[in-house]
């Protein structure tokens, strides 16, 4: 009797134990504040070297080739 | 430059969905996810058939980012919308809250489990390091970053789908307009940037004073 009570005391006392390794999953989202990685720049490579005005001349070289008008005329 | 933009002309789409599978092609979208879709208005009524290609129209003022309960939303500085997939929890309110119904959630589990939200990119990737495999994997190719436009508007062969910088973008629909004489109308347009000139929403009404 005395042995399975002990069990029972010895199982209970892990078991209590078992919530001191849990870790927070809340996400902590605070409005207007975006939470998300910081994300790299669009330019910052090897391609453009941080260089913002050449990355912009590139696409809006691209983006004026959308216009047939300009090709084709 | 002004900020990025989608235009998508509907008097020139002719529903190839040529936009649909370049887009799905360059970044490995799995089956049951579109991050683009053209959608055909008055099927078949000759003279009235209008087709647009839809996709996340990266909003001014982004309702999903507003709605969004961890804020995994971010606009880049070119007006681009991304999220980060890390923090994602698959609610769906942005669904619920996009006018444009982008946001597309695979849904390839047991028990309808839906799995992290997925949506155009504008080709720009997402806040993995650029062109990483993380990336590609998670978001697709970010072209932007090469220099290039989305592979949608690319690939359209009438160039109904315009994307790149707002200021380009209307000097090309302002040129296309005047010489047709027709289809000024932009379809989604100024549900995503607003109306210039527009007075912002109206307050709520005061609450009526009620006679006891």
């Amino acid at each position: 009797m005395m042995k399975a009570v002990s069990l029972v005391l010895a199982g209970a006392a892990v078991l209590s134990l078992a919530g001191c390794g849990e870790k927070p999953q809340t996400v902590s989202a605070k409005p207007g504040v975006s939470a998300a990685k910081a994300d790299d720049k669009p330019y910052n490579n090897d391609q453009f070297k941080n260089d913002r005005a050449a990355w912009e001349r590139t696409l809006r070289a691209r983006a004026d080739n959308q216009n047939e008008y300009k090709r084709v005329n | 430059m002004a900020r990025m933009k989608f235009i998508c002309d509907a008097e020139r789409c002719i529903e190839c969905n040529g936009c649909v599978t370049a887009c799905k092609n360059e970044h490995d979208v799995p089956w049951g996810v579109n991050r683009r879709r053209v959608v055909t208005l008055n099927d078949g009524i000759v003279g009235a058939e209008r087709s647009i290609s839809v996709a996340c129209m990266h909003c001014s003022d982004a309702p999903c980012q507003a709605v969004c309960p961890v804020n995994c939303f971010y606009k880049t500085e070119d007006g681009v919308v991304l999220h980060d997939k890390d923090l994602c929890i698959g609610c769906g309110y942005c669904f619920y809250a996009c006018p444009f119904g982008a946001p597309q959630f695979p849904q390839a589990g047991a028990f309808g489990l839906r799995g992290k939200m997925d949506k155009c990119t504008f080709c720009a990737g997402g806040p993995e390091k650029d062109n990483s495999k993380a990336e590609n994997e998670k978001y697709g190719r970010n072209r932007l970053a090469e220099g290039k436009l989305p592979a949608c508007a690319e690939m359209c062969s009438t160039k109904a789908l315009l994307a790149g910088d707002g200021d380009v973008l209307s000097d090309i629909y302002r040129e296309r307009v005047m010489r047709r004489g027709r289809g000024g109308d932009l379809w989604g347009h100024a549900t995503a940037y607003g109306v210039p000139g527009a007075k912002p929403a109206a307050q709520p009404a005061a609450p009526v004073q009620q006679k006891s």
